[in-house]
């Protein structure tokens, strides 16, 4: 049985009390480690929602229960609760509360009473997380959105949360800077943190989300995979979204008899490779390379004799290792998608990648050589 | 929301919406100065009935809690203030309650007793009556009105424009203090005043912020130095005027008339055995 | 064409000393065209928008409007901006006024348009936005959808040749997104010269002729979509990733050993390049709308196409006037509908008399990729 970190028991909510419910009868539940999207169109009610499950607002009906607990909103237990419930929030000036940078990401970690030279320690991990390190001593005021919203998700990161809610996290971001919110979450995930977003961008959390809620004029109309709501289009127009593009592209495929529906690729390169799909060509390999933070990353490679093939790059260890040996790479952004594809074509390719994200990493490539659209030897070098 | 959020939202719903909005303003400051210029209590009362009536006209005669809890709460502060008038009468009179009242000195007369009725139902009156002007006048309709009184035109493009912000400010603070609380924000009175302080020097930089935009936007739009107004307010016609004076005047002559009418000694005397 | 805007080696700073936002930049807006301007956060798009409806004014180099510089004077810059319309990112940046209708009079009002016209400008704009019914209400209880289309109106009341919106999608959700980009495509039809700011590059990619690209202040590309995709390197370094659809098309035909052109640009021309299978296209019965009931139309249209045939929408009117009718694709019709047609299923397409050119458009294109898509238009 799954163990549900937060729960929402027939909740409803309203603002004032004669005034439209925009809560209405929300019955949810989020399991332990599971990565959830709640989706919905302006309005459905998503921020509302984050404010009843952070004991924000006080449900007018139904309970709110968190590791099985009801909340009880008394001040204590609502202290620790939200020491271990971070919620990061829309717009980065709504978080800004100290001048400098790390002011504001230690005004957390203060709150919670940490020691000193932890708070150091936490808010030089969180700005290096966030690759904002180099701006440790500018004043917040200075920064533009895309850096105020990297310095507000490092002020979250350094409370270490065990849950973590995002609400709208790419908003307003350059698709780099979308991507890297997005890997940070793939990264949390792999540490153990459950991570919950909220976005109407179906495209970026389809790759990502185990199980969607999709919200719906303050009501919880789906839970579960995302695959049965999208196959529905009548309750996706209703819900005020669009179905993902690659869901929309496979769906079309199989309708044409051109390939099964399932299964369902969820990337682009699973989706070309579902569309190109060549069992008995020849492919590459796919070299995963674990990397600690001080591996000297031209070292490394050299000693591999890897390095004429082409080289992405995945999670935080790597990218900070990167950082410091400047190596070559050339796949920043959309490393295991891009590497995949090489192998797809018959190179090789290799990935610098956290320890932790292998798992990740591997993802497309297991999917393509479990489908039967391609054979690719995926190797794992320490 | 917030109160003001629904202040806002009563008084842009009101049925007298569309009424002049400097006959309103006449018409209510017209009502306070002749309720202060009688000393009969029926003024007060009578008054105090024509608010409730507008009130209740206004709001389609469902008066929200938030003007009952206004008027409650002009009651029990003039409750405490006219007690307070109503046992420190002359020394020199004969005393109806005479004595020690926790730290204070009681002495009651009949006149201050009636004294402090009169201005306790000239108070609750007052705030009626204006409460039923402000749910019902937004304020940038007053800023019209005033504009036609011949304001100087930048305090009314001030005001309108402080109205404006207003309430994109206090979305901010209020989000501001949410996102306080999920950093544990309150954890203690020293961090809690820290967060309010970091919270409204958030505000005020977004305003700024707002403001540095705002003006290469108006910019844009093709601003030309004062804001116009599009659906030009209903101006105040004479017959406004007319009702207003000749309202007062009846007001007055009862208020004359009426003075001793009600004596609230007599009334309270057989309860108290004065 | 002649071109509606030209920036010659433009440079500006805030106040001088501050670094340069804008670093000797060129750039040529064709007049009637619809352009994307691409960049990261803090590039100095907003910047430059500004510099072309003279609020900023460039410390060197010069902006021209309609081939002649821009007049930095009262009455020059009216000139301009009675032409020219800026939606803004963030819709409370650019509203001042407390009542919908006021905000949506206060730029033709500043022109010194007189009221009769305001009036049929207020109604005609209000209606594009689908905010009629919001005329009297207070800003402030809006929601940021519903404001961000008040800014709009308010843009489209000045009745502009040029419109501009810097990330006019960003924070809508994908629905109202496609609502306005469906009103930027009618108001190109209209004739109007759109230009829009955005770092969602799929959505521009579905959309601009030509796309002008901005890194640190500088113009770094100005050109096709896929000209300036097919260098990752340039890409990346701009802060930009290049769209899911270019990307699998270079993908699946390096796979298949097939030439990359033509590229396709959205889901039925991506379809009709790749589904393989020989099956017949379907028809798409379109049906324009102008005005007036729609019922007698859609009873024949739908009767005409069989019960099996899914039903789309393209563009407001017609959406409106469907009212509470069995949609399939209630958003994104045309793309939906020729999809089903490439797939070999019949379809009927309700749309806004002026978006037939676009319908053919799409047609022209699908046969480009190999898909003879039967248009037939029922009137």
């Amino acid at each position: 049985m799954t163990q549900h970190v937060l729960e929402a028991d027939h909740v409803s909510f309203s603002y004032s009390r004669k005034g439209p419910k925009v809560l209405n009868d929300v019955d949810l539940r989020i399991g332990k480690g599971v990565k959830t999207a709640i989706l919905g169109a302006n309005g459905a009610g998503k921020s509302t929602l984050f404010g009843v499950l952070n004991a924000l607002k006080k449900p007018d009906e139904g309970r709110v229960l968190y590791q099985g607990e009801p909340i009880s909103y008394k001040h204590r237990d609502i202290i620790r609760m939200r020491s271990e419930v971070s919620i990061l929030f829309q717009n980065p000036n709504d978080m800004l509360f100290k001048p400098y940078v790390e002011q504001d990401v230690a005004y957390g970690p203060e709150n919670l009473r940490l020691p000193r030279d932890e708070v150091e320690r936490r808010v030089d991990d969180a700005l290096f997380a966030v690759g904002m390190s180099e701006f440790r001593k500018s004043p917040t005021m200075k920064l533009s959105y895309g850096q105020r919203k990297r310095v507000t998700l490092a002020g979250v990161l350094a409370m270490k949360p065990q849950v973590l809610i995002m609400d709208e996290p790419t908003a307003g971001l350059d698709p780099q800077m979308a991507y890297e919110v997005m890997e940070i979450a793939e990264q949390l995930h792999r540490t153990g943190v459950t991570v919950i977003m909220s976005s109407h961008d179906t495209d970026l959390t389809y790759s990502w989300a185990d199980e969607i809620h999709v919200m719906q004029h303050g009501r919880c109309v789906y839970s579960g995979a995302p695959e049965p709501f999208y196959s529905d289009k009548a309750a996706v127009y209703l819900a005020g979204l669009l179905p993902p593009k690659t869901f929309l592209m496979n769906d079309a495929l199989s309708g044409l008899g051109a390939s099964t529906r399932e299964p369902f690729p969820k990337t682009q390169t699973q989706m070309s490779a579902k569309i190109a799909a060549n069992p008995g060509g020849s492919f590459g390999t796919l070299y995963i390379h674990k990397v600690d933070a001080d591996t000297d990353l031209n070292e490394l490679v050299s000693e591999h004799g890897l390095g004429d093939i082409r080289t992405g790059i995945y999670g935080l260890s790597a990218r900070r290792a990167q950082d410091r040996s400047l190596a070559r790479v050339d796949y920043m952004y959309n490393g295991p998608e891009n590497c995949t594809m090489n192998c797809m074509a018959g190179r090789d390719a290799l990935l610098l990648c956290d320890p932790l994200m292998v798992d990740s990493a591997r993802n497309s490539a297991d999917f393509i050589n479990a489908s039967g659209y391609g054979d690719i030897r995926v190797e794992i070098l320490n | 929301m917030s109160e003001q959020l629904e202040m806002d939202e009563l008084a842009y719903s009101s049925r007298m919406l569309d009424w002049a909005p400097l006959g309103k303003l006449l018409l209510v400051m017209a009502l306070l100065i002749v309720g202060l210029c009688t000393d009969s209590i029926v003024v007060p009362l009578i008054t105090f009935t024509i608010g409730i009536i507008l009130m209740a006209y206004s709001t389609n005669m469902r008066i929200p809690t938030i003007l009952a809890l206004g008027i409650a709460e002009a009651i029990v502060i003039m409750v405490i203030g006219s007690g307070m008038i109503s046992i420190m009468g002359n020394e020199s009179e004969p005393a109806l309650w005479d004595g020690q009242l926790l730290w204070f000195k009681v002495h009651m007369t009949v006149t201050s007793f009636n004294k402090a009725w009169l201005i306790f139902f000239r108070a609750v009156a007052g705030v009626t009556l204006m409460l039923s002007f402000a749910s019902s006048t937004p304020i940038p309709h007053l800023a019209q009105s005033l504009r036609s009184l011949r304001c100087p035109k930048e305090l009314v493009e001030l005001i309108v424009l402080i109205y404006r912000y207003a309430f994109l400010l206090l979305e901010r603070f209020l989000v501001m203090l949410d996102a306080a609380q999920c950093r544990l924000g309150y954890n203690g009175p020293m961090t809690a005043i820290k967060s309010y302080g970091g919270a409204m020097a958030g505000t005020f930089i977004f305003s700024m912020e707002l403001a540095e935009k705002s003006e290469a936007s108006l910019a844009c739009r093709n601003y030309q130095g004062y804001l116009p107004i599009y659906r030009l307010p209903r101006s105040m016609s004479w017959k406004w005027v007319v009702f207003t004076f000749a309202l007062a005047a009846v007001l007055l002559y009862i208020g004359w008339e009426t003075v001793g009418l009600i004596d609230m000694e007599h009334i309270f005397a057989p309860y108290f055995g004065w | 064409m002649s071109n509606i805007f030209e920036m010659r080696d433009v440079s500006f700073r805030h106040h001088p000393g501050t670094p340069t936002v804008l670093d000797h930049f060129d750039l040529e807006i064709e007049e009637g065209s619809r352009s994307a301007i691409l960049g990261a956060n803090g590039a100095g798009k907003t910047t430059m928008f500004y510099t072309l409806t003279g609020v900023y004014k460039p410390v060197e180099g010069e902006v021209l409007f309609r081939g002649e510089p821009l007049e930095y004077t009262r009455e020059g810059l009216t000139r301009v901006r009675s032409d020219v319309s800026v939606v803004l990112q963030n819709p409370d940046e650019q509203m001042f006024c407390s009542l919908v209708e006021e905000d949506v009079a206060f730029g033709p009002l500043n022109l010194g348009i007189d009221r009769d016209e305001i009036e049929v400008r207020i109604d005609k704009a209000l209606r594009d936005v689908r905010m009629s019914e919001f005329r009297t209400r207070p800003l402030q209880q809006l929601s940021g959808g519903q404001r961000k289309r008040v800014a709009i109106a308010g843009a489209l009341a000045v009745d502009p040749k040029v419109l501009i919106m810097d990330e006019p999608t960003a924070g809508l959700d994908p629905q109202a997104s496609m609502e306005v980009m469906e009103l930027a495509e009618k108001l190109h039809l209209r004739g109007v010269t759109v230009l829009i700011s955005t770092h969602d590059v799929d959505l521009a990619y579905g959309w601009a002729d030509t796309v002008n690209v901005i890194r640190n202040g500088r113009k770094v590309f100005s050109g096709t979509s896929e000209e300036f995709y097919g260098n990752n390197e340039d890409v990346h370094l701009c802060g930009l990733l290049s769209p899911s659809t270019f990307n699998m098309n270079r993908e699946i035909s390096s796979l298949r050993g097939i030439p990359e052109q033509p590229c396709p640009r959205n889901v039925c021309s991506f379809l009709a390049k790749f589904g393989k299978g020989s099956h017949r296209p379907g028809r798409v019965f379109c049906v324009p709308y102008s005005e007036g009931d729609i019922s007698s139309a859609y009873e024949e249209a739908t009767r005409d196409a069989g019960d099996s045939a899914r039903i789309g929408v393209y563009g407001s009117d017609a959406r409106f006037a469907l009212g509470g009718r069995k949609v399939d694709f209630y958003f994104d019709g045309i793309d939906s509908c020729f999809t089903e047609a490439v797939l070999g299923r019949d379809t009927v397409l309700f749309y806004d008399e002026i978006f037939g050119s676009t319908i053919r458009e799409q047609a022209e294109t699908l046969k480009a990729f190999g898909s003879d898509v039967v248009m037939e238009v029922v009137q």
